[in-house]
């Protein structure tokens, strides 16, 4: 719970203050946070593509959006990225469990962590890629970049590093 | 009755919200009839005006019209059940069926045979789900804005076809700022 709270805590403190999830066992212990947490808007949403529409329009509304997916949610989106989030030029904090990575028990997820920073350096995403807590302290500032360079970005965490945060 | 018919109709009802509107002919049409600040017109993104809709909706308090089209809601079904699920009240989802992908050709789309999307609406938990003829559609979506308590879906069953039309000639950020602006955020403009 430590980690999960501590990247919470930082993307408040980014000005976070309204989340999606399409659920990750890795990103559990972050959504228990969130829909216990009065102060910001949280809710699942059942496909990565629509919540990329769902944070354009809270953008649109004046909130500092994020939505939280498995890497291979980067995969279902990708049109939505670039023909409305970089289009309209929209800040959007992607906050990613980074399955496939050291540790991953599941073998078929190593196929979308292979190509997932070719696709987002592809998109010209700005990452964080977090594989330790110290790195976890960047994510306020990382977070207020998206909104000072008007552009999508991407937080990345390690499956070691959230798989023993019970 | 066809879409550029439905939009002229509507026009009034459209200028006093937020719109949120399809991309293609729908945006094209709608600049066409009267291009307002509080329109956002989608430039991509086939599928989620309902999307961009509902998180304005969910965002600040004014009244949000999503104009979406029966092709992009067959490509962004799962929005039904966000809808039906999450939808607040001052949030209303215009779907302009015609039975066709009228942006690329006038196509046959599965509401033409056997879908019904009022039907996939009620199933996805969609309160006030319905479905009226172009005529009908200025009085049912007047009773949707003035009812404060409830979301509604309207799907306005209308003919294919439509008028010839250039692109929208607006840049994305200014329509993204000018929308901005009638909010109250942006005040650099």
């Amino acid at each position: 719970m430590k980690i999960s709270k501590k990247i919470i805590d930082n993307l408040k403190k980014g000005g976070v203050d309204f989340y999606l999830s399409v659920p990750c066992k890795l990103l559990a212990n972050m959504i228990d946070i969130l829909e216990n947490d009065k102060d910001v808007y949280y809710s699942a949403v059942p496909r990565e593509e629509e919540g990329m529409g769902i944070c354009a329009g809270a953008y649109l509304g004046n909130k500092f959006p994020c939505i939280m997916m498995q890497n291979t949610g980067i995969g279902n989106s990708v049109n939505a990225i670039v023909s409305l989030l970089q289009l309209y030029q929209m800040p959007v904090v992607f906050l990613i469990s980074y399955r496939g990575t050291p540790g991953e028990p599941v073998g078929a997820q190593g196929g979308m962590a292979k190509i997932t920073e070719d696709i987002l350096q592809t998109l010209r995403i700005p990452m964080l890629h977090c594989s330790s807590e110290n790195d976890l302290e960047k994510i306020s500032t990382f977070s207020k970049h998206a909104k000072v360079v008007e552009s999508p970005v991407a937080i990345l965490c390690d499956f070691n590093l959230m798989k023993d945060d019970k | 009755m066809n879409r550029f018919d439905l939009l002229n109709k509507i026009q009034k009802i459209l200028k006093e919200n937020l719109v949120i509107c399809n991309i293609g002919l729908p945006s094209q049409e709608l600049y066409k009839i009267s291009d307002q600040p509080n329109f956002f017109y989608m430039l991509g993104s086939m599928g989620l005006s309902s999307s961009i809709g509902l998180g304005l909706a969910l965002s600040q308090n004014k009244h949000v019209i999503s104009i979406d089209g029966d092709g992009s809601v067959l490509m962004n079904m799962n929005t039904l059940a966000t809808i039906g699920n999450r939808a607040p009240s001052n949030y209303t989802l215009l779907i302009i069926d015609n039975g066709s992908y009228g942006s690329t050709g006038d196509q046959r789309t599965f509401t033409d045979e056997n879908t019904s999307l009022k039907d996939v609406a009620i199933g996805a938990g969609c309160n006030n789900v319905v479905e009226c003829s172009g005529d009908e559609t200025v009085n049912e979506l007047s009773k949707a804005i003035e009812d404060q308590n409830n979301s509604y879906v309207i799907i306005s069953k209308i003919n294919s076809g439509n008028v010839k039309i250039d692109p929208i000639p607006l840049n994305p950020i200014t329509i993204r700022d000018r929308f901005r602006k009638f909010i109250g955020i942006v005040k650099y403009l």
